[in-house]
């Protein structure tokens, strides 16, 4: 990869990555094709085991209007679809959805692309029977995309994809562990960069950042510690504005976040089982079920653990399960004490009203 | 003179009336007749497999058909609101706020609400809500939920999604056995499931009587009497219902009688109805000769169950319902039915409640006139939540349309 020099300062890498929003990949990491994919239940380990780059394509920010969905719907769903109607995604291989919501469904079903797949993996996470039909659905997708991309599926690639992204969740770990001592725009950053760029090119980088990194923690001192729950967040604007004013996010449970990250591939068990179990076992998006209080317990979980003052949790303007799970959270983690603000915002990028909205939430802490 | 006689009532709707009445009174006493009778309650979903529930003697209620019915009663605006001051946003389907706004204030529900259920039933064949409402509903009721998973068909339903539905269903009969103390004898599973099949043909057949024209039936009226499909799904009532009103539409029929008087255009429905709307919105087209032949929503209903292992039967049948499928199979379903129907021109609800059926009209509207040539409108509204309905915008829509109509057809 051209840009991931060893003489480069790894943050700048990946701050770099970060803000080429993945649209910067043709200039970025010329001569390799990515794969497109939306949603962190995408096993990224099938695409690299085929020797493609997964890419999450994240809302751009100067989207126009799509011509076939609905103001009703979600901006991540619409923009996406109006760059992808405006051929901004032509230089991909492919896309892949994972279908979680309803919304997801509905963009695969009019996705603008050849090769678009979609897979479905279960929503009941906790059945045998569900581990069952996900390695099914895993393995029946693998052998799509390997027939379509006219490669042979080889379990010894996939097994040293999974040992990648492993490295790459355990280095994410750490990078989440610093959290509270780091910058918050810094952390969300780092950590979408490592859904921007090549993967091999991230772990490298990332390892080589973390030291330094570590470095520089320098501790949350007087500032409003929270924890940030939601679903995509494809810029850093709500983390700016928090520290601006005087918050650091010390936990995160954005789907663009540590939750994309969170939980370890078993290398010892079959690849695409081991795969499988992963998702099952990861702090749920609430577009899955583990047991009914599961997503609840963990955020309530999460923010005692990183001593969270109050919670802010992210519902994207038309995005459903976020908001259903706003009302349950709101009151489970109220009950506990822990104060919370569900800030509704259209884009990523808070403007007046959200400020003053947050900055009311912070003084009440 | 001549415009006021232009649409056609049913006698079946007397009926019809009795039928619903016993239903909700029956349900509404359920706690005190059903207990002694070691009969559970339970709050299922449109979609669920009830002829297992039933076969165990659960007795089904459903919220969505409840939903319909704040609707039509236009008090949904003032649930939805209760629901929304509790923290549930009002972009959330409109039947599933109208749901928990009952619960919340019983003061300003219909029939005072729906009675408390002993266990909870969701099936995702037709939505994600169902699932994050129920996880609502049980913690605030705090009773047994089952889950019953059905994977989104991307193109043909695959072997691995049957036999994972299967499975569960197989859980599901566990679960419910238990909770009831009863074993599920395979006799009555059969007899209810003939009973279903029995109802679907008979709604199926009803339906197909519109291919006749003049159109024995509006759409609205298939909205109407579509309430026993749902809620009496594998009972004799639902049986003895629909053969009376099959009996009422084939006799029209025969008499060659129109739903609309003068039917000069004949429309597909796409989506659910207009609920607060059901015959002032459906007028604008009714008093201009266009009857609405056949849609998309009701015919969801239609589908029997196949013959077979009962289960695998179930499993096949309620994952492949057509919310639950890929845009090209709802585009295919559209242009078949504009074929069958002779349609001229089809309407498209844009539902703001309802984003698995409504976030891909643009793309089905698009591909099915393509197709057929037949033109197609889409008009934003929601089925039951009043105050995103805006009428003017809508009713000139509507006549702008059907002048291009009479233009082309
Ligand atoms: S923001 Fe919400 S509705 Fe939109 S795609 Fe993500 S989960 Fe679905
Ligand atoms: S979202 Fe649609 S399918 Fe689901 S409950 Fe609401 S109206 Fe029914």
């Amino acid at each position: 990869m051209t840009t991931a020099s060893a003489d480069r300062d790894p943050v700048m890498i990946l701050l770099e990555a970060a803000a080429s929003g993945g649209a910067g990949w043709p200039q970025l990491y010329p001569g390799s094709r990515p794969f497109g994919y939306f949603c962190s239940y995408w096993p990224e380990e099938l695409i690299l085991s085929l020797g493609r780059e997964p890419l999450r394509l994240l809302p751009p920010a100067a989207a126009g209007v799509p011509a076939r969905l609905p103001a009703y719907c979600c901006l991540p769903a619409r923009a996406c679809l109006a760059a992808g109607e405006a051929k901004e995604y032509d230089f991909l291989a492919g896309a892949g959805f994972a279908h979680t919501c309803d919304t997801i469904q509905c963009l695969a079903g009019i996705w603008p692309h050849r090769h678009t797949f979609m897979f479905v993996p279960p929503v009941t996470m906790d059945s045998p029977e569900a581990g069952t039909y996900f390695k099914a659905e895993l393995e029946r997708l693998w052998r799509r995309l390997a027939e379509t991309a006219g490669v042979q599926s080889d379990a010894h690639q996939l097994q040293r994809a999974v040992v990648l992204m492993n490295r790459i969740r355990s280095l994410a770990g750490q990078l989440d562990e610093l959290r509270p001592q780091l910058p918050s725009p810094l952390v969300a950053a780092l950590m979408r960069a490592g859904q921007l760029m090549p993967r091999a090119a991230y772990a490298a980088s990332l390892e080589a950042a973390l030291p330094a990194l570590a470095v520089k923690a320098d501790g949350v001192g007087e500032r409003r510690r929270l924890l940030i729950s939601g679903s995509i967040l494809e810029n850093d604007g709500l983390y700016v504005m928090l520290e601006e004013l005087g918050a650091r996010v010390v936990a995160d449970d954005t789907c663009t976040g540590y939750r994309h990250f969170a939980g370890l591939v078993n290398e010892r068990a079959e690849p695409l089982a081991g795969i499988a179990a992963r998702y099952a076992a990861r702090p749920p998006c609430p577009c899955r079920h583990q047991y009914l209080e599961a997503r609840l317990d963990y955020l309530l979980a999460l923010a005692r653990r990183r001593s969270a003052e109050g919670v802010v949790l992210v519902v994207r303007k038309y995005c459903d399960p976020h908001a259903w799970d706003a009302a349950a959270a709101g009151d489970r983690l109220r009950e506990a004490g822990v104060p919370v603000l569900v800030l509704e915002m259209e884009t990523s990028t808070p403007g007046g009203q959200e400020r003053t909205r947050l900055q009311a939430f912070l003084e009440c802490l | 003179m001549a415009k006021e006689r232009r649409y056609l009532p049913l006698r079946s709707t007397r009926y019809l009336g009795r039928t619903m009445q016993r239903y909700y009174l029956l349900t509404r006493y359920q706690r005190l007749w059903g207990r002694p009778l070691k009969r559970p309650l339970a709050w299922v979903t449109s979609g669920a497999p009830v002829e297992i529930l039933r076969a165990l003697r659960i007795d089904p209620v459903y919220p969505e058909n409840y939903g319909a019915i704040c609707g039509a009663r236009r008090v949904a605006p003032e649930l939805c609101r209760a629901a929304e001051a509790a923290g549930y946003s009002p972009d959330l389907c409109s039947y599933a706020r109208a749901g928990i706004g009952a619960i919340l204030r019983p003061d300003l529900a219909p029939m005072g609400g729906l009675p408390r259920p002993d266990l909870l039933v969701t099936c995702n064949n037709i939505c994600g809500t169902v699932l994050k409402w129920y996880e609502a509903l049980a913690r605030r009721f705090n009773v047994p939920l089952f889950i019953l998973d059905t994977p989104f068909v991307t193109g043909e339903l695959k072997q691995h999604t049957v036999d994972y539905v299967l499975e569960q269903l197989r859980g599901l009969v566990g679960g419910l056995e238990r909770l009831t103390g009863r074993r599920l004898k395979p006799a009555d599973l059969q007899k209810c499931i003939s009973l279903s099949n029995e109802a679907v043909r008979l709604w199926g057949e009803i339906r197909n009587l519109c291919r006749h024209r003049p159109s024995p039936l509006n759409t609205p009226d298939l909205f109407v009497h579509m309430a026993p499909i749902v809620v009496l799904r594998g009972t004799a009532g639902a049986v003895a219902y629909y053969r009376r009103l099959y009996d009422e539409v084939k006799e029209r029929v025969r008499a060659g009688q129109a739903a609309v008087a003068g039917e000069r255009y004949r429309l597909l429905w796409d989506n659910i109805a207009i609920w607060y709307q059901l015959f002032r919105f459906y007028h604008l087209f009714s008093e201009r000769g266009a009857c609405f032949v056949t849609d998309t929503y009701t015919g969801g209903w239609a589908a029997g169950l196949a013959p077979g292992d009962p289960l695998e039967s179930l499993a096949r049948t309620y994952t492949a319902i057509f919310l639950n499928r890929s845009v090209d199979f709802r585009v295919r379903q559209m242009v078949d039915l504009i074929r069958d129907y002779e349609v001229d021109g089809f309407v498209m609800h844009s539902n703001r409640s309802c984003k698995p059926y409504s976030l891909v009209q643009e793309e089905i509207r698009r591909r099915v006139m393509n197709e057929t040539g037949v033109p197609g409108l889409l008009v934003e509204a929601d089925m039951t939540d009043a105050r995103v309905y805006a009428e003017e915008p809508v009713r000139n829509r509507v006549q702008a349309f059907l002048e291009t109509l009479e233009m082309t057809v």
